[in-house]
């Protein structure tokens, strides 16, 4: 009974050991937080509109079908890598994105549109990151799932690429089951 | 010898006093009311920047602290109080934002585990000597 006592922090040791290694070798970004908007309405929000001088209302947008919410910024290269599978999204999944050009410079994001075609729907403007901010963003780009309840399902941080580009996809219809 | 060693002693002391002392709040983000910007500072060193994690946004340059900083200013300028800030933070956020978590139920083995280790580790450590003195008696 008491050599069990003494040895037990030993064991603990080795536990705690066990534990840290596997939390080391598994495929798990430790820095990539999970949103608390998930399964939360849409913030409701007002914002400009960067190709119309009119204003966004989010509860007017929101509810209807299946829609992406993008952060992205001209100023942030894996936008740039993500921009053709946005483009992909909207095309061949015929789906509702809307972006939000997060402090950013308007003229360069025009410009950066007409360059490389333009996957959204609306396009706001976020130039002190107010928007973001209440989306919990924190790392560009960033892409919300909300369902055709207005409801946020689902949020990627990172780019969407080739890597990842199919599971995104089906995330898209899962969201509506 | 002695004086490469004094070297490096000043040289570590004299860093660790910039490094102390070293805040990236700018100038312009400054409250004019001195409470008001002490009640601001004092927020934002309990708030994780949540690029560089383990700074806080009173300390990082990060643009995302910036912002958040300046939002917590222009929060006490409306009339919230600290509470109503933070969990506007934590809202968004989560408890991540947080440097110092709070105790709930999901945090309960990350406040009392410390406490069970230690008593444990006496507990051993006493058995342990009672076992040794037993031994002394004995011989």
């Amino acid at each position: 009974m008491k050599k069990g006592i003494l040895i037990s922090p030993i064991i603990l040791f080795f536990l705690i050991l066990f534990v840290f290694f596997y939390l080391l070798i598994i495929d798990r970004n430790p820095s990539e937080l999970t949103s608390m908007l998930i399964n939360k309405k849409v913030p409701a929000f007002e914002a400009k509109l960067l190709l119309e001088n009119k204003t966004f209302i989010s509860t007017d947008e929101f509810g209807n079908e299946t829609t992406l919410v993008n952060f992205f910024a001209t100023w942030c290269k894996p936008c740039r890598d993500e921009h053709p599978y946005l483009k992909k999204l909207s095309n061949e999944q015929g789906l509702k994105i809307i972006g939000i050009n997060y402090k950013d410079d308007s003229k360069r994001a025009i410009k950066w549109l007409k360059k490389l075609g333009n996957p959204y729907s609306n396009i706001l403007i976020d130039p002190n990151a107010r928007l973001g901010i209440d989306w919990g963003v924190y790392g560009l780009p960033e892409t919300f799932i909300v369902n055709s309840n207005g409801v946020i399902k689902y949020r990627l941080v990172g780019p969407i690429s080739k890597k990842n580009y199919d599971a995104f996809v089906l995330k898209v219809k899962e969201v509506e089951k | 010898m002695q004086r490469i060693l004094l070297a490096i002693l000043v040289y570590l002391v004299t860093s660790q006093i910039v490094a102390i002392n070293c805040y990236s709040v700018e100038p312009d983000e400054f409250l004019q009311n001195p409470k008001k910007e002490l009640r601001a500072r004092n927020i934002s060193k309990n708030i994780r920047c949540l690029i560089c994690q383990n700074q806080s946004i009173d300390e990082s340059s990060a643009l995302l602290a910036k912002d958040l900083r300046i939002l917590i200013r222009k929060k006490i300028e409306h009339g919230n109080s600290d509470e109503e800030i933070y969990d506007f933070l934590t809202e968004r956020y989560g408890d991540f934002i947080l440097l110092n978590p709070p105790f709930k139920i999901s945090t309960l083995f990350l406040w009392i585990l410390p406490f069970v280790f230690l008593t444990a580790g006496f507990f051993v450590i006493f058995l342990h000597n009672n076992k040794s003195k037993k031994l002394d008696y004995n011989k």
